[in-house]
Order: C-alpha cells, then sequence, then structure tokens
C-alpha cells in the first residue's frame, strides 16, 4: 500500500465526534460519532427515533448541535444551512425529494449553483444544459436535460437528484459527499438494482452515506455499517462479519419474541362470508371488481401504484363514489361517506397517519373516542368520566407509551400513536370488518411485530381484515389470501395458509 | 473537565429548562390573554378611578353585547378552520329588516330576523361545502350580497322604529341596575359553554379544524358540522342586528359594517388560532373585553375614535403574528 493511500484512509472526508442534541424533553442525540472515508459506501441503520434523521439534518445544516462538532477533510465546519453544506460538498438526496415539478431538469440539477450559467440575471440556457449534461454523463443517465422534472419517473427524479449533488464537485474542487435517506424506499426491485449499480459507480468520485431500514440492502451496498440506538452509534461493523439478524439485534437491543408476522397465529378461514363485493367500480381507477372476505380472515391486496386497489378501500369506506353492490353479513350496504361506514362497523387506518389518520393536537383519549363517540355519551351529553376509563383500558390493553390518556397524540412515537389508532377501532365490540392501508408504514421493527400481534388478536376474535402492505413479504406472511389487482381490476387470487406461503414471485407475476 | 464536557452541560441545562414549542405556545395563548386585559384594566383605573365604579362597568360590559354575540358565532366558524366575513353585513341586514318588520309582526320580527340570517349562513355554508369554495369567498361575496339586500330593502336610507317592541333588549333591572343585554348576552354564552363542554361538538370542531381528512376518515359529520356552525353564525349576526336595533331605534344598511374587524381581533386576540383546531367560548369572552376595554381606554385617554380601526388592524395583524403555529404552515398564502 503506498504512502498516499494511506494517508486517505486516515483523513476521512467527513467525520463526526460525539453530536448531541436535545429537543425539549426529548433526547435526539447523545454522543453519535462516525466518519466517512474517501471512496467509502458508509451505512446507517437505527430504528425509528434513534437520531438517523437528525443526524442528516445536521449534516446539511438544517439543525444545530448541542454539542461535539462536524469535521469535513480535516477542517472543522459549521452548517448554517443547505446552500451552505452544498458549497462545502456535502449533498442530500431527499427521501421525499426536493425537486422542483414545473422547471427542467437541468434547471434543477443547477439549481441555486448556476454560477456562469446566469449572465444578468438571465439564463444561458446552452451553458445551462451543457453543464447539466456533464453531471448526467457522470452517472450515465440518459435523462433529457430539457425534460419537464414533472414527467419523470420517481426512480429518474432520483438520479437527476444524484446528479444535482454531483454539480458540486466543480465548485469545491473536491469529491463530494452524498447522503442518500432511504433511497429505495419505494422502489420497484429493478429501479432498486439500478440504484445499486448507480451507487457503485458512484463510488469512484465521492463518498457516500446510505441510510435505510431494509437491513438486506445495507448490508449489500456497504462498507461499513454502523447502529445508531437512542441516539447513539452502539456499534460499528463490516458487512461480512455480521447478518440480518445480528443487525436487527442490535438495532433493537434485544431478541425479538417469538416470529415476527406471528404466522403460527393464523388460523384456518372460516366458511361464514362477512363482506361480498359485486361488480364494485370506482370511476376512472377500478373497475368491476368482485371478491369475498370470510369472517376473521385477512384478505391481502397486492398491487403496483394506480392497480387501483386504494382506491378500492376507499369506495368500500364511503371516502369515494362507487357503483356496484356490497353486502356485509347477507344485508346490502351503500356506505355514502365513512360515517356510514362506521355506522356499518367497518373501520379504516389511513396510510397517511399524521394527515388522515389521527388528530395530533387532541389527546389520546380523544382520538381514540372520535369514531364512536356515541359510546361514551348518554344522549347529547359526553360522559367524560366514562371516556376516561375506556382509553386508560385500551392504553393498558395495546401497552400504549403515554404520559396519561389526556396528552396529545401527536406527542407519542409514531408506533405508540398507530396503536392508538388501532385502539379507536377496537373499542366497538361490534366491529366487523377493518381495512389496513400500510398499517405498519414508518414504523420501526419492534413497533411492526406489536401491530402484527394486534392484527393477529382481531382476527381470532372474528374481525375480518383487508390489507395493504409495505412490503410483498409481509402482506404474504400475514394474509390468508392474497387478491391480486392490475390496472383497477383483479388478476389472481392467491392462497396463503400458514406454512405454505407462496413466493413474493408469485404475486409479482401477476401484478405487472 | 474538559471544555466540550462544560460545553455539554450548559446546553443539556438550556435544554431542560426549556419548554416543548406547543407547551410555550399553549401557555403563551392562555396566559397571554389574561394578562393583557389586567394591565389594560389596571391602566385606565390609573389613569381614571372611576372606571371601577359599577356604574362605568355596566356601562362598558353592555356596549361590548353586540361584538360579544357576533364574535360567538364567528369563532364557531374559526375554530373549525374556516372564517365568516358576513357577520358584521349580516347583522346589518338584519337590523334594516327588524326595523321594517317590527310594524307589522312586532315581536315575531325578531324571531323571523334571526331564522332568516340563520338561513343566510346555512346557504354560505351550503355553497362552501358542496362547491368546494374557500369560506373566506364565500363570506366575502355574502358581505357584499347581505349589503346589497339591506341597501334596497331600506332605500339606502336608516329605518326608524317607533314603540317598545325591542325595549327589552336595552332596560336596566333590578337596585343594582344591570343592563338587560348584559343578562341575555351572559346568557347566550353560558348556552354556548354548556353545549361545548358537554357534548361531543367541541371535538367534531375541534378536529376539522385540526386535521379535515382526518375527521373526515374518523366518521366525524364534517359537512354538517360546518354548516351547522356557520348558520349558528348567522343566526348570532341577527340577532347582534336586533340588540342593536333596540338601543339605536332604528335599523341602516351600515349599522354594524364597523364591528367585523373588532370581531375578528377579539376572537383572535382571545387566543382561539385563526388556523383553527384551538379555541372556544371562554377565550372569546376574554378577547371580547379586551377589545372593549381598550376602546374605553383610547377615549379616556382621549384618542379620536376615529383612530379606533387603525388599533384593532394592528392589534389583529399582532395577535395572529404573535400566536400562530406556523410548524402547521407549509406555505403562507
Amino acid at each position: 500500500m503506498s504512502a498516499e493511500t494511506t494517508a486517505e484512509v486516515q483523513t476521512p472526508v467527513l467525520a463526526v465526534h460525539d453530536l448531541r442534541k436535545k429537543f425539549a424533553e426529548t433526547t435526539a442525540l447523545d454522543g453519535v460519532s462516525f466518519e466517512v472515508r474517501p471512496h467509502e459506501v458508509v451505512g446507517l441503520i437505527g430504528e425509528n427515533g434513534a437520531g438517523k434523521s437528525t443526524l442528516l439534518k445536521m449534516l446539511i445544516g438544517l439543525a444545530q448541535p448541542d454539542s461535539g462538532h462536524i469535521e469535513l477533510r480535516g477542517t472543522r465546519v459549521k452548517m448554517r444551512g443547505i446552500s451552505q453544506a452544498g458549497a462545502a460538498g456535502i449533498g442530500m438526496v431527499f427521501q421525499e425529494q426536493s425537486l422542483i415539478p414545473n422547471l427542467t431538469v437541468a434547471e434543477n440539477i443547477l439549481f441555486g449553483a448556476e454560477g456562469g450559467a446566469v449572465v444578468g440575471g438571465l439564463y444561458r440556457w446552452k451553458e445551462l444544459r451543457r453543464r447539466a449534461q456533464v453531471q448526467l454523463d457522470k452517472i450515465g443517465s440518459k435523462i433529457d436535460v430539457d425534460g419537464l422534472t414533472e414527467e419523470l419517473s420517481f426512480a429518474d427524479r432520483q438520479l437527476v437528484e444524484i446528479a444535482k449533488v454531483l454539480a458540486t464537485e466543480e465548485r469545491t474542487n473536491a469529491e463530494p459527499v452524498v447522503l442518500l435517506d432511504e433511497p429505495t424506499s419505494v422502489l420497484d426491485r429493478d429501479e432498486t438494482e439500478l440504484l445499486f449499480t448507480q451507487i457503485e459507480r458512484l463510488r469512484t468520485r465521492a463518498s457516500v452515506v446510505f441510510v435505510s431500514h431494509r437491513l438486506d440492502e445495507v448490508l449489500r451496498v456497504s462498507d461499513r455499517v454502523y447502529v445508531l440506538r437512542n441516539g447513539q452509534t452502539v456499534a460499528e461493523c463490516v458487512p461480512g462479519d455480521v447478518d440480518e439478524a445480528s443487525l436487527r439485534r442490535m438495532m433493537i437491543g434485544r431478541d425479538m419474541e417469538g416470529s415476527h408476522y406471528g404466522e403460527e397465529d393464523q388460523l384456518p378461514i372460516r366458511e361464514e362470508v362477512r363482506l361480498s363485493v359485486r361488480g364494485l367500480s370506482v370511476k376512472g381507477v377500478c373497475d368491476d371488481v368482485d371478491f369475498d372476505v370470510h369472517v376473521g380472515e385477512i384478505l391481502g391486496i397486492a398491487g403496483v401504484q394506480g392497480s387501483g386497489r386504494e382506491e378500492l378501500c376507499r369506495g368500500i369506506f364511503g371516502a369515494l363514489a362507487t357503483r356496484g353492490t356490497m353486502t356485509l353479513d347477507g344485508e346490502q350496504i351503500t356506505p355514502r361517506s365513512p360515517r356510514d361506514a362506521i355506522g356499518s362497523d367497518i373501520g379504516f387506518v389511513p396510510a397517511e397517519r399524521r394527515r388522515e389518520g389521527m388528530v395530533g393536537t387532541m389527546s389520546v383519549a380523544e382520538n381514540i373516542t372520535l369514531p364512536h363517540i356515541g359510546d361514551v355519551c348518554a344522549g347529547p351529553v359526553l360522559l367524560k368520566g366514562k371516556e376516561r376509563q375506556l382509553a386508560d383500558e385500551w392504553i393498558e390493553r395495546l401497552r400504549i407509551r403515554t404520559p396519561s390518556g389526556s396528552a396529545p397524540l401527536g406527542s407519542l412515537s409514531g408506533g405508540n400513536q398507530q396503536k392508538a389508532v388501532l385502539a379507536r377501532w377496537m373499542v366497538s365490540d361490534s366491529l366487523k370488518l377493518l381495512i389496513l392501508d400500510h398499517p405498519t408504514r414508518g414504523l420501526d421493527v419492534g413497533a411492526k411485530s406489536e401491530v402484527y400481534r394486534l392484527i393477529r388478536e382481531l382476527t381470532a376474535s372474528g374481525v375480518s381484515i383487508l390489507l395493504m402492505a409495505d412490503s410483498l413479504e409481509e402482506l404474504i406472511a400475514m394474509s390468508h389470501r392474497v387478491l391480486v389487482m392490475k390496472d383497477g381490476r383483479v388478476t389472481d387470487v392467491i392462497d396463503a395458509p400458514a406454512g405454505a406461503k407462496p413466493a413474493p414471485v408469485t404475486v409479482l407475476e401477476r401484478m405487472i | 473537565m474538559s471544555i466540550s464536557d462544560k460545553t455539554g452541560t450548559f446546553a443539556q441545562l438550556r435544554a431542560t429548562s426549556r419548554l416543548s414549542q406547543s407547551a410555550r405556545r399553549q401557555l403563551l395563548l392562555t396566559v397571554m390573554p389574561i394578562v393583557v386585559l389586567a394591565g389594560l384594566v389596571a391602566a385606565i383605573a390609573v389613569a381614571n378611578p372611576n372606571f371601577l365604579r359599577p356604574a362605568s362597568i355596566w356601562t362598558a360590559l353592555d356596549s361590548a353585547v353586540p361584538l360579544m354575540i357576533l364574535a360567538s358565532g364567528a369563532m364557531l366558524v374559526i375554530l373549525c378552520g374556516g372564517i365568516d366575513l358576513s357577520v358584521a353585513a349580516l347583522a346589518s341586514m338584519a337590523s334594516v329588516l327588524v326595523a321594517l318588520w317590527i310594524p307589522a309582526m312586532d315581536g315575531w320580527a325578531v324571531v323571523l330576523v334571526v331564522l332568516v340570517c340563520a338561513l343566510a349562513g346555512l346557504l354560505q355554508g351550503v355553497i362552501h361545502i358542496v362547491a368546494q369554495i374557500p369560506s373566506f369567498l364565500v363570506t366575502l361575496g355574502g358581505l357584499a350580497v347581505w349589503s346589497g339586500v339591506a341597501l334596497v330593502a331600506s332605500g339606502a336610507a336608516t329605518v326608524g322604529v317607533s314603540g317598545d317592541t325591542l325595549a327589552w333588549t336595552f332596560t336596566r333591572l333590578t337596585d343594582w341596575r344591570i343592563p338587560s343585554a348584559v343578562l341575555i348576552a351572559a346568557g347566550l354564552v353560558a348556552v354556548f359553554a354548556l353545549v361545548l363542554q358537554l357534548t361531543p361538538v367541541r371535538r367534531w370542531l375541534i378536529s376539522i379544524g385540526s386535521s379535515e381528512s382526518a375527521a373526515l376518515m374518523a366518521g366525524v359529520p364534517v359537512a354538517s358540522t360546518k354548516i351547522a356552525a356557520f348558520a349558528v353564525s348567522g343566526a348570532c349576526a341577527g340577532f347582534a342586528g336586533v340588540m342593536l336595533v333596540g338601543r339605536t331605534f332604528s335599523g341602516a344598511p351600515t349599522l354594524a359594517d364597523s364591528l367585523l374587524l373588532p370581531v375578528v381581533a377579539a376572537i383572535v386576540v382571545g387566543g382561539t388560532a385563526i388556523t383553527g383546531g384551538f379555541g372556544g367560548i371562554g377565550r372569546t369572552v376574554i378577547g371580547v373585553l379586551i377589545i372593549t376595554v381598550l376602546r374605553v381606554g383610547l377615549s379616556v385617554a382621549g384618542v379620536d375614535s376615529s383612530y379606533e380601526q387603525i388599533f384593532y388592524g394592528v392589534l389583529v395583524i399582532a395577535a395572529v403574528a404573535l400566536t400562530i403555529d406556523r410548524s402547521k404552515l407549509l406555505f403562507v398564502k
């Protein structure tokens, strides 16, 4: 090994020393240290709330540490904002993407860093295109620089973001650090493969920090992996030496109880049909759908985006207008609003918990009783004592971690919020059908298993479930049968009995 | 101990003494209005000790009644995330209609006018819901329409009222000479407080104001709650118009128009969030008292009443600037 490369290994491109940060009562970071060496891909994993996002925010100047410091190529730096971080050569590819949809690809790549491509406040389009093309060439992308960003696929927009980060190279005359925040969360399998090829290419001219909750991916692409837990770096490992199980253990700090999806609790399907859907259509998105759900059955619905499965479920819950017939326990129902559907003992857990699933400013108890508020009323009068008792009972039963039933639901962690959202439907003894739209989205491993356990408990008591899940693996493991949808129509119904689960690829084949 | 250790401890100390941002905001919204009210009363009492005599207190409260009634109704709409800009215009229209109808219908004119105004509010609510038009626009249009109706019905002139049909709205009762209007307003506030405290209505209003889609998916009767809020706001406006006629013995097409800004100011200064989802009747009472005491204070200080509107305008902007929860807004439009 030459003297030069040894020196390189010794001076990391990016080093973080003992970062600490407190937000009011919660400690977000409690001593995080790690380093990224030149041309290295560093994996960063941790449960929700482990401090990953706070750490990333600090690296691009969106948050300031209470103590500790960040070193970039050997010098201490203080980031005061994204543009300053960009000028220093750190760029982030955001999970939710940060491109401006109605600008062209070239404009986005050089946004805020136009330099010589803007003269006297006017674009020099030719120069702008040329410079943008240089960035896209670096990653070997064929995306048209004049195309409108909103017309690109999600995966292509992600490449544009990477090109945008690489554009800092020319200004700093140094190789940039690219932060990838959960980059694969919305990509399909092929797109993910492409991204990995891209990361391999990227490492020849940059250092990469790869943040993901998919442990297999982290193990595959990273040279080294840091594990964050409770705001601390608890381990540094090399992928060859560890496997997924040991990483998961380091992440949650204990062994998982039982199997993740509780497959052993999957009971055989009962005879009685709970919900029977015939010829159901939602205008423009799904057409002539037929299916049955049995009592105590979990019916998984698989489909890519645009398959119409979300709209179908919203239609059943009365949140979208439908045509066709629905029969619940032998009686025909026509829910015109969620309120109607709730009156027929149907519940719905939306995917976007913060926006649709709960009212964050209202208390845990108020959120739990909101859909069935009539149950804690005598005539028009709300019985607050009865409400508190009911809420406390469910907080206890579901082990919701909250200071009290009167704490605002928004102040709880994601997993506990989701348990409260489930509780609001579980309080009703007469619940017949619960529609779960990505019930574990954004939850950490521990909270996920608890949600799976609750779903199993519900089915044991005879509630039927319509499930849309984050991954095919989760969907197949949880479901009795999987309804596959494509372009608004049912393409297949696949049995998934316990112990004889179909391979994801059998379902995938019918989806696309 | 190394330097970094020390800075660490210091930063931690500072962090623990800090309240969470939402808790601090709530405290500000609850404590500030009361502090401001007490401060204003104390300042006026120092400048003019007569202000604390029962007679002047009753007079001040009496003058607050139309504002109180208007603000109670409008607060419901703000609580569920909308705004009703038509209340003052509706009150003016009510004053004209009641003055025109009393000769023929006597006391029934009051009932009819309140009903008509409730219907006007209901109509605005239905248009807002069915056509999906922002409430500020529907009620801004409504403001113009009701003003126009008042102008046409009155022939653009003041309509006098004779007789004592409305005497009950403007008289003094018992040995303490309590204004009847104050008792009426207190009764109305009590009804609001009871309904909001004892029934699920407040839950519905607040959930709609905080997150309408979440309220919808939880089975809250979103459309009917909002329409009802607009209808109650309209009815309150109508009733406030009647109360105004009682004290001026006439209805006029612009009688209550200058009350719009004080109404919004009172609601916001009292601590109800202009973005919805937080607030209540108690806060609105405090807000109305602040505006009223401020008006008395300005006249005690010898400020010409034409300056009042300037104060209200500044007050609304300042109160919103101090209290708005910017974390909920993506962009300010």
